[in-house]
Formats: structure tokens, C-alpha cells, sequence
């Protein structure tokens, strides 16, 4: 893939023809270095091309345009974006945890589960609160800035959405995983129950019956709550999931289809850009033709006849 | 994946180095280029936040100096005047300015000059100057393509804006590809010869240190051709998806737009049809409309019983998994919709316009012989009254084509009837053709009638029978291609320029359509490279043609003759 590099050529020419245009040219020295600095920091230290710093000071800009400070909603998608990173870090560790959940372990694990779930509900309550100021990002009025925003808007649902995703993903497999421990060292409960209980016969062992039965009951109700437990989680991780999926499917855009062309995006653009024209023009027009501007102009009309009939009859009479 | 990934590469390094918010503007050539391989949802992850065009941005007023502007543009004249007046009041933070082609050391003076703010930070020449549609088949979407089919004396600086726009392309692709080839044209074409001696002086002296590369062990050949030689592909009606779709609807930069066809709901107004976005397009873009409406069905099948399973959901698992599954769900429903609307679409046009006969007879008067038989089957369609105007014009220009020097009584009749049918008919249209690719001014053998060889080896075909009687043609840039890949393409009638011999046969061949290509070439080139003969082919034209486009050039190229006629 080739390609060739006429910067080197451009800067030679514009810095022969500024001094053609400007032979007096020194710069204010204070300002340049402190420009350089600026900028050179904003680049990104693996380029390709010859950084700006490299110039040698004496020829530095005057005039120059430096990067300019970004309006208020830069800071609002900033933090969603740090929010959004904070969160994948989180499902990282949320990962691990679940690995480290699912290993055999003696004792009770109730400490991994802690943990899991106040991962799980740190990184939920990120994924609303980023939705939510998504939500502000909208802007009205069909300008740049808006087009801007928008397209800020949308990429920040995607990431959200994917997000989201992954997490449900990673939920599922763990509790489908933990389900199949868990039916694992039920059954083999089950089992040995179930055997001693044939094994036994008679009174005696009625009692011995009802005690196995007893301690049976009582586990299968533990495993009942704890089920139930389970399920109210999903219930709720499902709704809150469809909850966001459905503000942001809103936003993002579905790929392959024609809204997700560059050329059918300009074209929009220009169009809605043409319609809000239009509209704002009808507008104005109603506006002047409405019935309201009529009334008042007759209105003001008829009073300036009254005052000149009153101002004719103190003068005649 | 050749021409796209090099168009893709491009764009990725332009926007890698670069970090922070970015504005994308491009003009209405480069806005097609890379709107074709790279999607909206990609440039939003690459933080390009606005994509604007290049006249529109000098209108706008607002300040936006926290974007950094990535400019893409073609180094016309016009562009850089564009340039110039923004660049004299900047309105982004940085300027970027990647240029689609080789810039003019002029040009660059001007851009330094009118630079007073020191506002750009790069200027660079980055060769993504063609529409790369599909993997082995791109475009140079040239507007005034009619020029090539007339003689220079008629609109020399036309000719030469039209010459220097097709150099530049070949100029880019080859520079995309990083080789320099060995150039062929067809010595029967004027403009084909223009095109390829100032390519080759491009290449071999005006800029050889740019086109140096690493000689690899044998050159890749660059063969211009003109459409003149082969004007049957382009009148034929077509029935694989992809040329059929084009032939009946029309396929811009990979888009359909159905809003002139039939009113649809809004998301099914404008379609896109990508091999690298659909994989089902990509399975069935060459395949014929039967099998199309039998795979579309089971298409539909797979995706009914899908939205029968979300609909029994009972369970809090399936509510689950419904949720998690509802992106698929939502892309599966929309890709069936849109193959399900564009085949009923185009059923709806065959019907009326009752295609499948017209098109046996096309295929007929093509592939095989007989002009009495041939005469008949044209007489009796001119005569049915629910052809359509241009079907009954193509029909008589294929027999024309085809037995120009017989029977010429009948030909005449065959004229008057067009005429007397067809009000809108621009008189002459036929005679027209037959003197610009005519018998006398072709080289290929069209017919598979000059040939021994291929003369029986069309009584051998005869005799077999056809599995497709609609899809029986095969366009004569499939006999160039075996030519090529039996390195006995001669010299005679395609000659080398220079002195630049080829050894051997080239392992990469880009054949050039002056006049432009057809859907149905492009896919014999793709299935050619299927078949993995160890030559790839590339295929490029400077439009993709259907019918209404062909005579459409023909008619303008008319007009134009005429008039010039008049005033000498």
C-alpha cells in the first residue's frame, strides 16, 4: 500500500512564501515555545510523521491555531466514557471471581458469592447511571454541533449495549454452571438417601425414615429458597437489561443496514437540514399571515381614528 | 478481498494517528469510495464524530476548534480552491489533508500559500481513488462516460479530462497494489490506445521512482479493452442476483433504491447489498433466480421457526434468553425483509414486462444460430404488445448485431417496425451502434462464429443442450481470460506498449473497460478466480453498465455526433 508524504514539501513552500509576505518576521518568542508545548502534547508519540516540535524555535508560528476548548457536553460524554471503562475493568474482575466461585473448595464460599454480587450490582448501577446521562447528550435543532453530538451519542450506546451484553452472558454461564455443581452433589445426596432407605425396613425404620426424611425436606427446601433466590436475580438482571436495551436500540445503529452508510448519513442530514428550513420558513410565514398580527394591527388602527375623532371634537367643540 | 481491504487500510492509517474528536470531510467522488467499504458504526469507533462534505463546509459558520478535521479529497482544481478559502479562515483545531491522488507540485504551492495560520499538520497522498465494490471488481463512476465512442476531434478537452481521469485511477490501483505492470490495449480502439500509452508514461517516466517497487518474478499485465468490442453483455437481460438486480432496479455503490419501484415502508426504501455485510448475499449474489427463490425460502423457514421459539416463551430462561438473543433476532428479520422485498420486486417487474420471453430470445439470438428462426421470434415479440419499448429496441440491436451483413431487406423491415412501435425510439440509435462496434470494428470473436474452434465447439455446446436457457451467454471477456491464462493472448490484436515484453504468463492480470463493465463479467472474473488457476483477475471499468445506461450513452454520444456533423 503506498503512499507518499508532501508534508516536508508543503512546510518548505509556506515557510519561503511567509517569509516572502512578511520579511520583518520574528515571532513573539514568549508565546511560541509555550504553544509548542501545548500542542506537541495532544499528539500521540508513536507518529508517523515529523512532529511539530522538532521545528526549530526562532521560525515558530504567531497566529497559530491551537486546540480549542471543547463546549460543556465534551465533559458529560467524557465521563460517561470513563464510567463505561471503570465498568470493564469491574467485569474483569467480576470474571475472576466467578472462576474462582466455581472451583471446588471446602467450606462455604458464601464470601465469593459476596463479592459477586456486589460486583454485579457496581457494574449494573454504572450501566444505568452512564444510560441515563446518555440520555442528556441529545440535542434539538439540526445544526453541526448537534450532528456531532448525536453520532457521540450512538457510539457510546454501542459500547453500552455491548456492555451489557457481556454481562448477561457472563451470568448466565455461571449460574448454568453452578446449577450443574450444585444438581451434581444434590443427586449424589439423592442417591445415597435413596438406597439406605431401601436398605431399611419395619418400625425402626419408620423413625430412621422420617429423620432421613426430615433432613431430605429440609434440604430440598434450602435448595428450593435458595432457587427462588436465584430466580428473583435473573427476573431482575432481565429487567433492568431489557429496560436499557430498549432506550438504547433507539440509539444504536443496526449494521449492514442502509442508516449505517456514510453516504445515506450526509444525505440525511442535508435533507432534515433543507426540511427544518422549510418548516422555519412556513412558520414565519404563518406567523405573519396569522389572524393574531391582523386583530392587532386593526385593533391599533381603530385606536388612533378614536384618539384623532376625540382630538377633532375638543378642537370643535 | 484484494481491493477492499487496500481502500480499508488506507482509511484505517489516516484515522489511527490520529487521537481525539475528528471530522471526516470528503467530496462527492471520495464520499462513494469510502462509503462503500467502511461503515458509519466503524468511524464512530475510530471517534470520527462528523462527516461532512467538502462544499457544504465553507457554507457553515460555526467555530469548532475542538475537532481535529481529517480531510479526503480528490486533488482537482475545484477541491483546492475549496481548500484554500478554508484554510485562509480554519474552523477546526487541525487540518489533515490526505489527498485520493498524485498532487501537482502547483497545487501544493497554493495550498502553502493560502496556509497564513499554519493550520495543517500533514498533507499527504493516500492512492484510494476507485469505488472498490467488491473483492475483485471496482469502478471509476465517471459521469460523461459516453465520450470514449467518439473521435477526438469532437470534444478534445473532454476526451482528455475523460483520459486523464481513468490514468489517475489506474494510477491508484496499481499504487494500492504496489506493482508496476506491463501494459496491453486493443488496437482497435483509439481511446483504449490513449489510455494506455499515457498510463505507461506515467508509470515509466513522469513518475518511475514513485512506481519502483520490488520486481517480483514475473510483472502483472494491465490490459485496457474498450466495451465497444463485446456490446451484447451489456444489452442482455440478466438473471444471477446481483446483475439482475442491477438490470432491473439499479445498484449504486452497493445500494438499491426502491422508492421508485413501489411504495415501501421506510426502512425498506433504501437496501444495501454487500458481500462483505451479507452473508447471504454473499452465498447467492451469483446464483440464477430459481435457486435464489428456493434458498430465499429456506431463509424464511429458518427465521419463522426462530420467531415461533421467542414466542413460546413460558419459562424465565427463555424470557432470558429471548433478551439476550434480540440484537440477532432484530439483524435476521431485517436482512430476510430486505431479500424477500427486493426478489418479489424484481418477480413483479418480470411479469410485466414478461421478461422470460424476451430474454429466450435474447439468449437465443446471443448464443446461437439461425437467422430465419431469429427473425421470426424478433418480428413476433416487436409485435406483442406487452414488450416494453427498450426490451424491443435491445431485441433489434441484438439482431443487428448479430446478422448485420445478412439478409439486409429483413434488417431494414426489422427498423421500420421499431420505428413505427416504439414513439420514443431516437431514429438511427441501431445504425449507430452497428458503426461504432459493428462487425468491422471488433476484434473478439463475438459470436464464436470467425473461429474454427469456436464455431464448433458452439455445435458441440448445441448438441449438449444447456442447463440454463437464461443463463447460457458468456461474455466475451471469458474468452479473453482463457486467452490470458494460455498465454495466447495475441499480439496482433492486443500489443504491448514500449518495450516492456512479458516473460511467461503474468500471475495477476487488471483488465480495463473503457465504456465500463457489466455485472455479469464481474461475476466471470470472480468465478474465474474460484477456480484458482494461479492467475488472479481484476476488473475495472469507468461505470458499471446495465441497459438503460448503455443506451443511454449511445443516445448522448449520438446527439453529440450529430451536432458536431452539423457544424462541420
Amino acid at each position: 500500500m503506498a503512499t507518499r508524504n508532501r508534508t516536508l514539501l508543503f512546510r518548505k513552500y509556506r515557510n519561503s512564501l511567509r517569509s516572502v509576505r512578511a520579511p520583518m518576521t520574528d515571532s513573539k518568542s514568549g508565546v511560541g515555545p509555550v504553544i509548542e508545548m501545548a500542542s506537541s502534547s495532544l499528539l500521540h508519540p508513536k507518529r508517523s510523521y515529523a512532529p511539530v516540535s522538532t521545528e526549530d524555535p526562532g521560525s515558530s508560528r504567531g497566529g497559530a491555531v491551537t486546540v480549542g476548548l471543547p463546549p460543556d457536553w465534551v465533559d458529560v460524554s467524557e465521563e460517561i466514557s470513563v464510567n463505561i471503562q471503570r465498568a470493564r475493568t469491574k467485569m474483569a474482575e467480576l470474571g475472576k471471581a466467578h472462576a474462582k466461585a466455581l472451583m471446588p473448595t471446602f467450606g462455604d464460599g458464601k464470601e465469593d458469592q459476596h463479592q459477586i454480587e456486589s460486583l454485579t450490582q457496581e457494574i449494573t448501577f454504572l450501566l444505568r447511571k452512564s444510560e441515563k446521562q446518555l440520555q442528556k447528550l441529545s440535542a434539538a435543532g439540526p445544526s453541526e454541533d448537534s450532528n456531532v453530538r448525536k453520532n457521540v451519542q450512538r457510539s457510546l450506546a454501542t459500547d453500552l449495549q455491548f456492555l451489557s451484553m457481556e454481562l448477561r452472558k457472563k451470568q448466565s454461564t455461571y449460574l448454568k454452571r453452578l446449577r450443574l455443581q450444585k444438581e451434581d452433589g444434590g443427586d449424589l445426596e439423592m442417591n445415597l438417601n435413596g438406597s439406605s432407605s431401601r436398605a431399611d425396613d419395619d418400625d425402626f425404620d419408620d423413625i430412621l425414615f422420617s429423620e432421613h426424611q426430615m433432613s431430605k425436606i429440609k434440604k430440598s427446601e434450602a435448595i428450593s429458597v435458595e432457587r427462588e433466590k436465584e430466580i428473583q436475580q435473573v427476573v431482575e438482571s432481565v429487567n433492568e437489561l431489557a429496560q436499557i436495551m430498549k432506550d438504547l436500540s433507539a440509539l444504536v445503529i443496526d449494521q449492514g443496514t442502509i442508516v449505517d452508510r456514510i453516504d445515506y448519513n450526509i444525505q440525511n442530514v442535508a435533507s432534515t437540514v433543507e426540511d427544518g428550513l422549510k418548516q422555519l420558513q412556513k412558520a414565519e410565514r404563518t406567523q405573519r399571515n396569522g389572524g393574531m398580527v391582523m386583530c392587532a394591527s386593526v385593533l391599533v388602527i381603530l385606536c388612533f381614528i378614536m384618539i384623532v375623532l376625540l382630538i377633532l371634537k375638543e378642537i370643535f367643540l | 478481498m484484494v481491493l477492499v481491504t487496500s481502500v480499508r487500510d488506507y482509511i484505517n492509517r489516516m484515522l489511527h494517528d490520529i487521537s481525539g474528536m475528528k471530522v471526516l470531510i470528503l467530496d462527492s467522488e471520495t464520499v462513494s469510495n469510502v462509503s462503500i467499504v467502511y461503515s458509519q458504526s466503524e468511524l464512530l469507533q475510530k471517534e470520527v464524530f462528523l462527516v461532512e462534505m467538502i462544499d457544504s463546509i465553507s457554507v457553515s459558520k460555526e467555530s469548532m476548534s475542538h475537532l481535529k478535521a481529517v480531510y479526503f479529497v480528490r486533488p482537482t482544481s475545484d477541491n483546492i480552491q475549496k481548500l484554500r478559502y478554508q484554510l485562509a479562515n480554519p474552523r477546526f483545531g487541525e487540518h489533515h489533508l490526505f489527498f485520493s491522488n498524485l498532487l501537482k507540485d502547483t497545487q501544493i504551492h497554493i495550498l502553502a500559500d493560502s496556509d497564513e495560520h499554519e493550520a495543517v499538520q500533514q498533507v499527504q497522498e493516500f492512492y484510494a481513488d476507485f469505488v472498490a465494490g467488491d473483492p475483485y471488481h471496482f469502478t471509476l463512476n465517471m459521469p460523461s462516460n459516453h465520450l470514449y465512442m467518439l473521435p477526438a476531434v469532437v470534444d478534445p478537452s473532454g476526451l482528455q479530462r475523460y483520459s486523464d481521469r481513468v490514468v489517475d485511477g489506474i494510477a491508484a490501483l496499481f499504487l494500492a497494489l504496489k506493482r508496476r505492470p506491463v501494459i496491453r490495449y486493443q488496437r482497435t480502439s483509439d481511446t483504449a490506445k490513449r489510455i494506455a500509452q499515457e498510463t505507461a508514461k506515467l508509470m515509466y517516466q513522469h513518475e518511475s521512482g514513485l512506481f519502483d517497487f520490488r520486481r517480483t518474478e514475473s510483472s502483472p499485465l494491465l490490459l485496457v479493452i474498450d466495451r465497444r468490442d463485446d456490446p451484447v453483455t451489456p444489452l442482455l437481460n440478466q438473471w444471477t442476483y446481483q446483475a439482475m438486480v442491477h438490470e432491473l432496479i439499479g445498484l449504486q455503490d452497493n445500494k438499491v433504491d426502491l422508492r421508485a419501484i413501489a411504495s415501501l415502508p421506510k426502512d425498506q426504501q433504501e437496501v444495501v447489498l454487500s458481500s462483505e455485510q451479507d452473508a447471504f448475499f454473499k452465498s447467492n449474489m451469483y446464483e440464477n433466480f430459481g435457486d435464489i427463490g428456493m434458498n430465499i425460502k429456506r431463509m424464511v423457514d429458518d427465521f419463522q421457526q426462530v420467531a415461533k421459539s421467542n414466542q413460546n416463551i413460558q419459562t424465565v430462561e427463555d424470557m432470558a434468553r429471548f433478551v439476550d438473543n434480540y440484537p440477532e433476532y432484530k439483524k435476521m428479520q431485517g436482512n430476510v425483509s430486505k431479500h424477500v422485498t427486493l426478489v418479489t420486486e424484481m418477480s413483479k417487474l418480470v411479469e410485466a414486462r414478461k421478461l422470460m420471453l424476451v430474454s429466450q430470445t435474447e439468449q437465443d439470438l446471443a448464443c446461437n444460430g439461425g437467422q430465419g428462426a431469429a427473425y421470426e421470434a424478433v418480428t413476433d415479440l416487436l409485435n406483442n404488445e406487452s414488450v416494453s419499448d427498450i426490451d424491443r429496441l435491445r431485441l433489434v440491436m441484438l439482431y443487428a448485431l448479430r446478422y448485420e451483413k445478412e439478409n439486409p431487406v429483413q434488417l431494414m423491415q426489422l427498423f421500420n417496425k421499431l420505428a413505427s412501435r416504439s414513439p420514443k425510439y431516437k431514429p438511427g440509435l441501431v445504425q449507430f451502434l452497428l458503426k461504432q462496434a459493428g462487425v468491422e470494428k471488433r476484434t473478439g470473436d463475438l459470436f464464436g462464429n470467425r473461429d474454427l474452434m469456436n464455431i464448433a465447439r458452439n455445435m458441440a455446446r448445441g448438441l449438449k443442450g444447456v442447463e440454463n436457457v437464461y443463463t447460457q451467454h458468456q461474455p466475451l471477456l471469458f474468452q479473453t481470460m482463457e486467452s490470458i491464462t494460455r498465454g495466447r493472448l495475441r499480439d496482433v490484436d492486443y500489443p504491448f506498449v514500449g518495450d516492456h515484453f512479458q516473460q511467461g504468463r503474468p500471475q495477476e492480470v487488471v483488465i480495463f473497460m473503457v465504456g465500463g463493465t457489466t455485472y455479469e463479467e464481474s461475476r466471470s472474473v470472480a468465478l474465474q478466480n474460484a477456480t484458482n488457476s494461479g492467475i488472479r483477475f481484476i476488473l475495472g471499468g469507468t461505470a458499471v453498465l446495465n441497459s438503460k445506461r448503455f443506451l443511454l450513452d449511445l443516445e448522448e454520444a449520438q446527439r453529440i455526433a450529430r451536432s458536431g456533423s452539423h457544424m462541420v
